[in-house]
């Protein structure tokens, strides 16, 4: 039934767009349980209330009244994250690492002012970020400092873990390398790293960037695979958490190691790309049939499912 | 999840299919509506003078049966009245009134368009009656002597009938029967005698008046005259009292034995018939025909709507099967496009500026548009305001375009206002978006996407052939949406994944 040249990639059970889309995506994540993972205000609420650890929240602006109120809410501040709940793809996030006489410091090592900051808040509110142009809220929140276990493979910014997460099971997990072409963003279209997570051991394996099979990071050029991740099990517990979180069968949760708080839930996705089949050499589709196989009793739990695809897949 | 897609789809392009071999089959539409047909065209000519009295002209005409149509027919009476008189089974134009002294020129002229098979009445025709004139006991008489022949089939009986009609007794080595027969014959001229033979073996005859449908001018008409033969009317030429092969075609004018001119109290100067075949797209011959109709399709048929909006409805009929082909070139393909409708609209647009003006002018106007949005960006407009400022910035582009055009000589740059503008400024912005998220080899590569769907789109809008029969069959739509359905269930890959997914198919076995 399928034509010869799709055979290669249909044994190795890998999801295509339109199957992602029509038989994961449509079957098993209900339009109605979107808007709890397109605005990140209301997936932070969803996951304190699950007990998953997320940046702490300094403060939203969600009117444009509201703007003069962003001093105060850095006043007591060194540092912050300032994004769109909305935003997708890293867009219109800046990131404030230090405060100086001058004005504020990002990651990248611009200095920008106080009024600037209150415009790109303005921009914010008014969905030049957001998915649909939909009206937005800003959203003020600690900066992330990063755990150093990828400090070798990382070009400023900062890695981030993705896990993907079918019917509450994590599946597949890569972790994106930011890199001096990506302008330290975790975005792999901007051109970081993807590096695929074993997810038995932790450890990652494969690493690819912008489609080619890479082993070393191109800009500090320290091998990408091999390195162990830490807090494996709760970073997998937590992806694991979303499915009672959102309801959603389907998620891509986006996580990040901080330094001082472990790991810490950034943001969910509920159309996560298939690019993490690249990372990991694998398919997805061949995870999910294993999943749907499974009889129903083995995922009665967070703690179960993490268990069976540590041993599983 | 599978099955109801698959139904839904089956039905409608089952539904679609139906309506359209009931058209063809049950109401004669063509099956290929844009090929070119030959119809003729049958002119008649002649200078009718006055003799005292005002003179009256009759005029057999052709009619409207035995498949042939008349798409439109025209009169010249001059001065003179016209009137149209049915007759049995005849049309009958009338001239009459007061000609002109130097004489009144009236002429008919018709387009007929012959179908192959004319769908004739297949109920047997009446026993015709014998010739007015011809005694009863010569008819008692007659009969008695082709007695024998009565039993044998219809079409047989009509040959032993020529065959005695065209050697008389000579090749029958003077039957006595025969001799008396023809003796019993005399004095009736060739088509009576015929008529009257195949009167009396029961073989429904007429005699018929018309012209051979071959080009050129005739100045009078013949006569023939017709036999059931049990499935149609055989055409028996009666000067050599043969059956004429159903190759050769006429145009019958009076049938029954009326003369196809009668005139009365003036004469004609002149009269010519003149055939001409002509080639007319089978479309404009339907046009003619359904808008003369009453059959519920014919009547609910878009032929019916006026024709500066039936123009709009040719493209726009085709408009779903553009969207059908972005649906396949996107999720079979794998092509990447600005958004789903932005190619079609682009399409629509290169009608009026041609495709290579098209495509530059949207070039062009995206490259400057894009400049201006990244200096847009530096100025920090919010969303609508800064929308606007592209809207105006479009418009004015269009504006210099019209002007420079204009200057140039370019009707291309002045049709540039028809392009859709909303649609040029969404894709400056969605343009400027993808190259900031995605980079500008990303941002080219969906340009290029979106031409290419954008020029086979346009193609295929462009080409007469399908415009046409959707046109005639509007039903075509469903079908269409079936295959979208079928599209929107493939849940395969996609072409361009085999390139994405390259590294798997070398070594993921």
């Amino acid at each position: 039934m399928i034509p010869h040249p799709f055979r290669g990639l249909h044994e190795a059970g890998v999801l295509g767009m339109n199957n992602r889309n029509a038989e994961v995506i449509m079957a098993r994540n209900p339009r109605s349980l979107f808007p709890l993972v397109d605005n990140k205000v209301v997936t932070k609420e969803l996951a304190a209330r699950s007990d998953i650890p997320t940046p702490e929240l300094y403060g939203v602006i969600a009117k444009h009244g509201d703007v003069r109120q962003f001093e105060s809410i850095i006043k007591e501040r060194d540092s912050f994250a300032l994004k769109p709940a909305r935003g997708s793809g890293g867009s219109g996030i800046i990131l404030v690492k230090e405060k100086r006489e001058t004005g504020l410091i990002t990651e990248s090592d611009r200095t920008l002012t106080i009024p600037y900051l209150r415009y790109h808040i303005t921009d914010i509110l008014s969905g030049i970020y957001s998915l649909e142009g939909q009206d937005d809220q800003a959203i003020v929140e600690a900066l992330i400092h990063p755990d150093d276990v990828f400090a070798a493979v990382t070009y400023r910014g900062v890695p981030d873990i993705r896990v993907v997460v079918y019917r509450g099971v994590p599946i597949m997990s890569m972790v994106r390398l930011p890199t001096a072409a990506s302008d330290g963003k975790a975005n792999l279209h901007g051109g970081a790293i993807g590096a695929g997570i074993d997810l038995k051991s932790g450890l990652t394996i494969t690493a690819v960037h912008r489609s080619a099979i890479v082993t070393h990071h191109p800009d500090t050029g320290d091998p990408v695979s091999g390195i162990e991740v830490p807090h494996w099990e709760k970073i997998l517990l937590m992806a694991a958490r979303s499915l009672e979180m959102t309801g959603l069968g389907y998620i891509g949760a986006d996580m990040v190691i901080d330094r001082d708080r472990g790991p810490l839930l950034l943001e969910l996705n509920a159309r996560p790309g298939l690019a993490i089949q690249m990372a990991n050499r694998a398919g997805l589709l061949k995870r999910i049939r294993k999943v749907d196989e499974a009889p129903e009793d083995t995922f009665t739990t967070p703690e179960k499912r993490v268990e069976w695809a540590r041993k599983n897949l | 999840m599978k099955r109801p897609a698959l139904a839904a789809a089956l039905v409608l392009i089952a539904i679609s299919i139906l309506i359209v071999a009931y058209r063809i089959v049950s109401l004669g539409y063509p099956v290929t509506p844009a090929r070119p047909d030959y119809v003729w065209t049958f002119r008649f000519d002649g200078m009718l003078q006055g003799a005292g009295k005002d003179p009256l002209f009759l005029l057999s005409l052709p009619s409207q049966e035995h498949g042939q149509i008349i798409l439109e027919e025209s009169i010249g009476s001059g001065s003179m009245n016209f009137n149209l008189l049915k007759e049995y089974d005849n049309r009958i134009g009338v001239w009459s009134g007061r000609p002109q002294r130097e004489g009144e020129h009236i002429s008919y002229r018709a387009t007929i368009l012959f179908q192959h098979k004319g769908l004739d009445g297949t109920v047997m025709p009446l026993r015709s009656s014998y010739p007015y004139g011809v005694a009863d006991e010569q008819i008692a008489l007659i009969e008695q002597l082709t007695g024998q022949w009565r039993a044998m089939s219809l079409s047989t009986r009509t040959q032993v009938v020529l065959g005695f009609a065209r050697t008389g007794t000579a090749g029958s080595g003077n039957d006595p029967g025969l001799v008396k027969l023809d003796k019993a014959l005399e004095g009736y001229d060739d088509i009576t005698r015929l008529l009257v033979l195949l009167a009396a073996v029961s073989v429904p005859a007429r005699t018929v008046e018309g012209v051979e449908l071959v080009e050129g001018v005739a100045g009078s008409t013949l006569p023939w005259v017709e036999a059931w033969t049990g499935r149609n009317w055989e055409h028996i030429d009666p000067e050599r009292m043969e059956v004429v092969s159903s190759a050769k075609k006429f145009l019958p004018l009076s049938v029954g034995g009326m003369s196809a001119i009668r005139i009365s109290a003036g004469r004609l100067s002149m009269k010519r018939f003149e055939l001409t075949r002509d080639i007319m797209s089978r479309w404009r011959i339907f046009f003619e025909r359904v808008s003369r109709s009453d059959r519920f399709l014919d009547v609910w048929s878009l032929f019916r709507i006026p024709p500066e909006f039936q123009q709009t409805f040719r493209i726009l009929l085709l408009v779903p099967l553009g969207a059908l082909l972005i649906a396949l070139l996107r999720n079979i393909v794998g092509f990447q496009t600005f958004g789903i409708f932005m190619p079609v609209l682009m399409a629509l647009a290169f009608r009026s500026t041609g495709l290579v003006y098209g495509l530059g002018i949207f070039a062009a106007i995206i490259a400057i548009g894009y400049t201006a949005r990244r200096f847009l960006n530096r100025m920090r407009l919010l969303l609508v305001p800064r929308m606007s400022v592209l809207v105006s910035f479009v418009i004015f582009c269009f504006l210099i375009l019209a002007l420079v055009g204009n200057k140039l000589g370019l009707r291309q740059f002045m049709a540039v206002g028809l392009l859709p503008f909303v649609i040029l400024t969404m894709t400056i912005e969605r343009f400027f978006v993808i190259v900031e998220e995605h980079g500008v080899k990303t941002a080219l590569q969906t340009s290029a996407g979106s031409a290419a769907v954008a020029v086979i789109t346009y193609l295929i809008i462009q080409w007469e052939v399908l415009q046409i029969t959707f046109f005639v069959y509007p039903e075509l739509i469903l079908f269409v949406m079936g295959l979208q359905i079928l599209v929107g269930r493939y849940t395969g890959y996609r072409l361009s994944e085999l390139v994405r997914f390259r590294s798997f198919r070398s070594s993921g076995r």
